[in-house]
């Protein structure tokens, strides 16, 4: 089986930081199954957005406005119950590992893991969503 | 027997008293075991003698003053040394009667001596003492004491209290005491009796005014006096100028107050910057290694390792951000507690130095935040030393929730050093700083340190600071 035949995995980019988000859109994007369709600014934004695309994969920050990861978790489960969950995060806390976890986030990343660590995250989540 | 001869017999043979009969000259004209016994003469040796021999030389106008004194009032009592046979002295109380018979005319004196020499000595003794007592208490200049009598009125007063209150001993004998009261304390010295007459004494310190209407801060004691009877004989009042000392322990206060703002505004400051470099520098460094990454996808091979190296520095650089964040402001103590924020410190950062380390925490109750972040960076101080300068292979830290506070301990199994206060200059910096650190906290501070067996940091902080007051 090979990725060419599938349709691309559509992915949310959430994240308050404006570089943070283009990169991350960039990587993402420049990889042939995968194919960013919305980019949030915050958690409320995640969630409309979420409910509006209905992704495969929502790739959130932990730390953003309007409620952070913990929150656009929360409300993707019930508005895009579909959407699998991963978390993007510049610490390792563990206390907010296990709050997330507790909200159905699949994996957890910490910034500054390599692209191809992030992609392959992407994947795997999309993976449980094709099954 | 007639009751006559019963009388001379019961005279004659009385020893605890000297009983005899002069002539109307003063000549001894009848003796008895008494006298024999307190005098030291026979009858046969002292009768026809002049009763003057008694007498110490000193005393010589003294008999015929006695004798006319007595003649003059009916008799005489008198108290003072006399002289033995053997020449030494007794202290006597006689007791000389003139005997006149119906008509009036002397016959001659009757005289009754007792030997109170043990009394005297001990009356002597007792009034020494109550002197030396009375002279110490009088001399004490460190301590205002003084005695009222049952209304408050001043009755005795010492060197302490006219160093302490300004006033002199003829100045303030006979005022009442609430002259010493500042005017917004009405009511108080007599509160104040009746809660030494209820309680038996009454503990106070307050303000208290000196003659010259400055005013200091005093500690003072009233003790109700009472006689066997149990009735109120006045009161004993000790007073002392604490003045001194509260503006001591003020200082000590606003220093303490000072460095607690201090390290609160440090703590503060470091908070700010750890979220800037968390949010701002780390984000942006992440950014541009993912976009140095990408780029090095569409680079040809032989860029690629000029790119790797350039991935390696940003990777680096994230990874000191990090560390210094977590230096900076242990975020978990915020959202997590002590313990999370020292395991994480020690897995992330010490067993960084290749040091073996642990974590044994026993709290009953977890310590408020300010005391965490006191804890943590005492440990941060303590560990960086072990890094420094122990030459250690392993450090422990024991957290227990003791004495309403907790104590923490950081042991090493590293070289050791002879003795902290003549430890290197640097070290011994590192060392004043934790003990500060902890007494600012209002907690103790200690260092033991064994050569070759380990050094031991040993701290206790209170889970809620003591609030020093003022006045009672």
């Amino acid at each position: 089986m090979t990725y060419e035949v599938r349709v691309p995995l559509r992915v949310l980019v959430a994240d308050d930081d404006p570089m943070i988000r283009l990169a991350l859109s960039e990587v993402l994007d420049a990889e042939a199954d995968l194919q960013v369709v919305a980019i949030a600014e915050d958690a409320v934004q995640a969630v409309s957005l979420a409910e509006t695309h209905g992704p495969d994969v929502a790739v959130l920050d932990v730390r953003m406005p309007g409620g952070g990861g913990a929150h656009a978790a929360r409300e993707i489960r019930v508005r895009s119950p579909r959407t699998q969950l991963l978390a993007f995060s510049a610490y390792d806390d563990s206390g907010t590992v296990d709050e997330l976890k507790r909200l159905g986030v699949r994996e957890y990343l910490i910034k500054g893991v390599t692209n191809a660590e992030i992609v392959a995250a992407v994947r795997r989540a999309g993976a449980a969503v094709q099954a | 027997m007639q009751p006559d001869d019963g009388y001379r017999m019961l005279v004659r043979n009385v020893r605890d008293y000297a009983i005899f009969m002069l002539d109307p000259a003063g000549h001894i004209i009848s003796w008895n075991a008494g006298a024999e016994r307190i005098k030291g003469y026979t009858e046969d040796e002292i009768i026809g003698k002049h009763f003057s021999v008694f007498y110490p030389a000193e005393d010589s106008d003294k008999p015929a003053r006695e004798l006319r004194e007595a003649i003059a009032n009916g008799r005489l009592e008198d108290e003072g040394w006399r002289v033995r046979k053997d020449g030494t002295r007794f202290w006597a109380n006689v007791v000389i009667t003139a005997l006149f018979d119906d008509n009036g005319e002397l016959r001659g004196f009757g005289k009754v001596t007792r030997d109170m020499t043990e009394r005297h000595h001990a009356e002597e003794a007792l009034r020494a003492s109550e002197e030396r007592f009375r002279l110490v208490v009088q001399g004490v200049r460190d301590y205002g004491i003084f005695m009222l009598d049952p209304t408050g009125h001043i009755i005795s007063w010492n060197a302490g209290a006219e160093r302490i209150k300004g006033y002199t001993e003829d100045e303030i004998i006979g005022k009442h005491f609430s002259v010493f009261y500042p005017a917004e304390d009405a009511g108080k010295p007599e509160r104040e009796l009746r809660e030494a007459i209820a309680n038996g004494r009454l503990e106070d310190e307050g303000w208290r005014v000196r003659k010259d209407g400055t005013r200091f801060w005093a500690n003072v004691v009233i003790t109700a006096l009472f006689d066997d009877n149990g009735e109120l004989r006045g009161f004993g009042k000790v007073t002392r100028d604490m003045t001194e000392r509260r503006i001591a322990e003020q200082a000590l206060l606003e220093r303490r107050r000072l460095l607690s703002h201090f390290v609160e505004a440090q703590e503060l400051e470091r908070r700010r910057i750890a979220w800037d470099v968390h949010d701002d520098s780390i984000q942006a460094m992440v950014a541009v290694g993912m976009r140095l990454q990408l780029l090095a996808g569409r680079l040809p091979d032989e860029q690629r390792p000029v790119m790797a190296q350039l991935e390696e520095t940003v990777r680096a650089s994230v990874s000191r951000l990090r560390n210094l964040v977590v230096h900076l402001r242990p975020t978990a103590i915020d959202e997590h507690g002590l313990v999370p924020a020292l395991t994480g410190y020690l897995r992330d950062a010490v067993e960084g130095w290749g040091l073996g380390a642990n974590l044994s925490a026993d709290l009953a109750v977890e310590p408020p935040t300010a005391t965490a972040i006191t804890i943590f960076r005492i440990c941060q101080e303590a560990l960086s030393n072990v890094r420094k300068h122990a030459g250690a292979t392993r450090v422990d830290i024991a957290l227990t929730s003791t004495d309403g506070g907790t104590l923490t301990e950081v042991r090493d199994d590293g070289r050791g050093f002879p003795d902290p206060a003549t430890g290197h200059p640097n070290r011994h910096f590192g060392l004043i700083e934790m003990r500060e650190r902890a007494e600012t906290a209002g907690g103790w501070w200690s260092v033991d340190s064994v050569p070759d067996e380990g050094t031991t940091v040993r701290f206790w902080l209170p889970n809620a600071l003591a609030e020093v007051e003022g006045g009672a």
